[in-house]
């Protein structure tokens, strides 16, 4: 019996779950600081909910890991489907949020399908790829039907408008069919394009704000009390920092209430600000060490579904992470792009422990064989 | 084909190219925070120390009102509340003490509010006392430093500088709820927000958009426990950037005159009811009061809980305007329109004599008179004049009511005055298909001749009636009545004015319809056996006709009992509506005092006070003369009772 017990947790590895604990102390430590001082607007609060949030995505990423990847396989499309349905559902009903109508109430929960959406894509891409042609490189005749699959939540997505999350369901797809080995001169050819249509896009497009909010990215200071005003005060959080930080709970910034919004999209400037150079530094490589793993485990397993699978599901949490802080530090436009675990959000932390446990399950199941 | 493992195998190049990429990214990042944190860095530290700025909402000012003779009646006025923050507070007792001692409070008082408020979250702020003057102001400031937790709070105030005069017309502000947001934002296409002040009754609300503002944004330097600090340091990151300042709204001045809303209010002391006056050359309206009333500043400030239980327990409902948002039975005011009609359709004249016998059998129901013996041999004048029921049921028994709802619609009844303030009602004006439509049966007779005295379905609002009356003064000219007379900006040039508007002018078949029922309703008040005779008032020459409306149907035992002996709640309703001066109108008002028994004790004198106030104000030359006009009169009436002492008219119809 013993033994048996023994057996099973050797079969774990506890790597993903281990970094993806790690990551969240921070970030609930880091939350706590954002917001401790924020109590007038009830936001003090809101580390409960969040440890509330992990501690159900944790039960889901184990309830998951016990589960058959061929499970996944079996369930892809369905999945697809089903949160494609309930993103169409939000064009329908949503509730308007910071006006964009981004919300699905159910009794008393609020979720945002376009999270779970990343999922579905990923789950749909993965079997389409082994299935079809599973040792073909990409061209453009063979992304067709993934275009197909991508666009259609893509559109909807940006049409409610949502425009940051859009881009990112094509970002994670990107990801997917550059390991899918697409050809370099596709890759190319599809770069050009990007840039034209970027253009293109940016013309005619765009609304007035999500313009601007490019305008105040080149140059923040051109409109500092408007919108620029988030980029410039995000990247004073950020330099007051310096090397070693002012330390935990003493971000002025924060306290202050400089920074909007500064327990969801800006929470990893307040960390730069307690933390500094060396923090950032720290917080990157656990991030790293996450993403490594999933890769080393995309290349060690047998099956090619559970490769693509675990490089969808890395590339969800790559871009999400990356994007944020790019555009925290002043690298990207601000866009309302959560960093994953640390900030404040219960769909994004759900995405999260949903595909922990599907790598979990992966992982686990290649020991077996193994 | 490839097995599954070798199809892994050959992606694993891919896989290191990830593997680089995203190495790569985050060495980007990084490198950005090496140049933001360490190159930067002392620059951006240095700021973060400096540059405490926040951006903070500047409130607009809201428009003031003024009356048509320029006086201020709404202001806003700045007002310092004393406030506890709880969080704050330090040595509690040696604190409340000394605050005590400037706000002139009991600390144990002091005390007991905070202990009432104890179950609240520390760092929310308590109020101590409400409106502090400047001088405890001063005190709070200068001892700050050992008052710690103890602040002032300043907002700017919306103050009606009449309290309860006239609040039914000027409305209330208040904060914009949950619910009317998205309401809100749907109609005027406005961002607003949760906290937002908004006219929501009356005046503020039909104007709100000229009266609201634009509010501003001012970056204010605050210290490290987010409290503004009283120098700005300007040699900041922020240097160049200028506060938005708010647009103030813009000022009203309304058709209302401030003086006669006074006399108006005061004339209606104890009294329940409303009373309107109206320019009849224009259709301004000079006075708008109803009673009893409230106080609108105390909306804007957050309604107390007593406050707002004292108003909807109150059996009275102060909240609810008594001149355009109900209706009544008009009673006898109705009369002189029913003359109108008939007039008008050749059915009667000014010679046609009705013998009243105090009572009229019509079918197997008898129709009463309000005077028990009657009044004997009745022609039109005498019948406005005494108020004789059974002459004008006689009268509109010769026609159709259909015919009688034409002339009372065209003047007006029956339908909305078209005035620019919110939930107007319309009244009732029935006819055979209306009856037919509303209760599937066919008119009766005998309805008619209750509708011909103001009774049954007719209803009207005295803003109706006042309109009404005022086409009878000018010749048949229907005007919109309105409130608003110039909106300024606050340079003080106009931006928008409202002019008079014609909405009809009633084409009179007979010349000689109007004098007829003007010469009553002039003797109803200025011949001794008018109805109004005791009540006519000095030197307004004021024509009208009083009005007694039945609140239940009057059973025949009960159409002659005293008024006053009733229960309150049965007691009938009593009207005037009248214009003046009589040979030369100017003013049209009409009244209605609830359960005020008697039209010419009741509501009488309200209009009469008004229109003295409107005459000594506007037209003192005139208003000099007709106190001759009115000396004349008053004594051939002395000279004809000595002469041969008749019975004056007693009674009160």
């Amino acid at each position: 019996m013993n033994q048996r017990l023994v057996d099973f947790f050797k079969r774990y590895d506890f790597s993903f779950i281990g970094s993806m604990s790690a990551i969240f102390l921070v970030g609930i430590l880091n939350l706590y600081s954002a917001t401790h001082s924020q109590a007038h607007e009830g936001l003090d609060s809101l580390y409960k909910s969040q440890l509330m949030w992990f501690f159900i995505s944790a039960v889901v990423a184990i309830c998951i890991s016990f589960l058959n990847p061929k499970t996944f396989e079996r369930f892809s499309y369905v999945g697809y489907v089903l949160t494609l349905f309930l993103v169409f559902l939000v064009m329908l009903m949503g509730k308007v949020g910071m006006g964009a109508q981004r919300w699905l109430v159910l009794g008393p929960i609020r979720m945002q399908p376009s999270e779970f959406m990343k999922m579905g894509l990923v789950l749909a891409m993965a079997r389409f790829f082994t299935k079809v042609n599973p040792e073909v490189e990409l061209g453009f005749k063979e992304l067709i039907l993934p275009g197909i699959i991508v666009m259609v939540p893509a559109v909807m997505v940006i049409l409610q408008p949502d425009l940051g999350t859009g881009m990112l369901l094509l970002f994670i797809f990107s990801m997917m069919i550059f390991y899918k080995r697409l050809k370099w001169k596709t890759i190319a050819t599809l770069g050009v394009i990007s840039v034209l249509s970027g253009v293109l896009m940016y013309n005619f497009g765009l609304r007035e704000y999500q313009r601007k909010r490019i305008h105040t990215f080149i140059d923040p200071y051109q409109d500092a009390r408007g919108s620029g005003y988030n980029a410039i005060q995000s990247e004073i959080a950020i330099g007051s920092g310096r090397l070693f930080g002012k330390g935990f709970k003493n971000s002025s910034q924060a306290s202050l209430n400089y920074l909007p919004e500064n327990h969801t999209d800006f929470v990893f400037a307040i960390f730069n600000e307690e933390h500094g150079f060396f923090g950032s530094v720290f917080l990157i490589i656990l991030y790293l060490v996450f993403f490594m793993r999933l890769i080393w485990l995309a290349t060690s397993v047998q099956r090619f579904y559970d490769s693509v699978l675990v490089v969808g599901i890395m590339s969800i949490f790559f871009w999400h992470a990356f994007i944020n802080m790019a555009m925290v530090s002043g690298l990207l436009p601000i866009v309302g792009i959560p960093l994953p675990l640390m900030s404040y959000g219960g769909s994004s932390m759900l995405t999260f422990g949903v595909g922990v446990g599907m790598a979990t399950s992966i992982s686990n199941t290649r020991n077996f064989f193994n | 084909m490839f097995g599954e493992e070798e199809l892994v195998k050959i992606h694993k190049d891919r896989a290191t190219l990830l593997s680089y990429i995203i190495t790569a990214a985050f060495g980007l990042v990084l490198s950005r925070l090496w140049y933001l944190q360490v190159y930067k860095g002392e620059t951006l530290h240095n700021y973060s120390i400096q540059n405490r700025l926040r951006k903070e909402v500047v409130w607009a000012p809201r428009g003031l009102i003024f009356s048509r003779d320029d006086q201020l009646i709404v202001d806003n006025i700045p007002r310092f509340d004393v406030i506890l923050t709880p969080q704050f507070l330090i040595n509690k007792d040696e604190t409340l003490v000394k605050l005590s001692k400037i706000l002139s409070m009991d600390s144990e008082a002091i005390k007991a509010i905070l202990k009432k408020n104890s179950n609240q979250a520390k760092y929310r702020p308590i109020i101590i006392k409400k409106n502090v003057t400047f001088k405890e102001l001063a005190q709070i400031e200068t001892q700050n430093a050992d008052l710690p937790g103890i602040s002032v709070n300043t907002f700017i105030s919306r103050e009606y500088r009449d309290k309860e005069i006239g609040a039914h017309l000027l409305g209330y502000i208040s904060e914009v709820s949950q619910t009317q947001l998205p309401k809100l934002r749907e109609r005027d296409k406005m961002d607003y927000r949760l906290g937002d002040f908004i006219g929501q009754f009356g005046i503020e609300e039909q104007l709100d958009k000229y009266l609201r503002g634009q509010n501003g944004l001012e970056f204010v330097e605050v210290d490290a426990r987010g409290r503004r600090k009283r120098y700005i340091n300007t040699d900041n990151l922020f240097k160049g950037i200028e506060a938005e300042k708010p647009l103030s709204g813009m000022n009203v001045k309304l058709t209302i005159d401030r003086d006669m809303q006074i006399a108006a209010y005061n004339a209606m002391e104890g009294k329940v009811g409303g009373i309107i006056a109206i320019d009849i050359a224009s259709g301004e309206v000079l006075t708008m009061i109803s009673r009893p009333s409230f106080d609108p500043s105390q909306f804007s400030r957050g309604l107390t809980p007593e406050y707002w239980r004292s108003l909807i327990t109150n059996k009275e409902h102060p909240l609810r305007d008594r001149n355009i948002q109900e209706h009544f039975s008009p009673g006898s005011t109705f009369k002189a329109l029913t003359g109108i009609a008939a007039f008008e359709e050749g059915e009667i004249d000014e010679n046609t004599e009705v013998n009243c016998t105090g009572k009229w059998m019509f079918g197997r129901r008898a129709y009463h008179c309000w005077k028990k013996e009657g009044h004997g041999a009745t022609n039109l004048v005498k019948a406005i004049r005494e108020s004789c029921n059974v002459y004008f049921q006689k009268a509109a028994n010769r026609m159709p009511i259909d015919a009688l709802a034409k002339y009372a619609k065209a003047f007006g009844l029956g339908g909305r005055t078209g005035i620019s303030l919110p939930r107007e009602v319309a009244g009732l004006i029935p006819t055979s298909e209306w009856k037919k439509k509303r209760y599937g049966q066919e008119w009766q007779p005998g309805e008619t001749l209750s509708c011909a005295i103001g009774q049954s379905y007719v209803l009207a609002s005295t803003i109706q009636l006042a309109t009404a009356y005022a086409a009878i003064a000018n010749g048949g000219k229907i005007y919109r009545p309105f409130v608003v007379k110039d909106v300024y900006d606050t340079n003080g040039e106009l931006v928008k004015t409202y002019t008079p508007e014609l909405l009809s002018s009633i084409q009179m078949k007979n010349p000689k319809t109007l004098k007829f029922i003007r010469e009553g309703l002039f003797q109803v008040v200025n011949s001794p056996k008018g109805t109004a005779w005791y009540r006519r008032g000095q030197g307004i020459l004021m024509a009208g006709k009083t009005g007694t409306a039945q609140v239940k149907g009057a059973s025949a035992d009960k159409v002659h009992q005293k008024c006053e002996l009733m229960d309150y709640e049965s007691r009938h309703h009593a009207l005037f509506v009248g214009f003046a001066p009589a040979d030369n109108p100017k003013i049209a008002a009409a009244a209605i005092v609830e359960h005020g028994c008697h039209g010419s004790s009741a509501a009488t004198p309200i209009v009469e006070a008004v229109i003295t106030k409107y005459m000594q104000k506007y037209h003192p030359e005139i208003y000099l003369q007709n106190l001759e006009k009115d000396k004349t009169i008053k004594d051939n009436w002395i000279k004809s009772l000595r002469a041969a002492p008749a019975k004056p008219a007693v009674g009160d119809e």
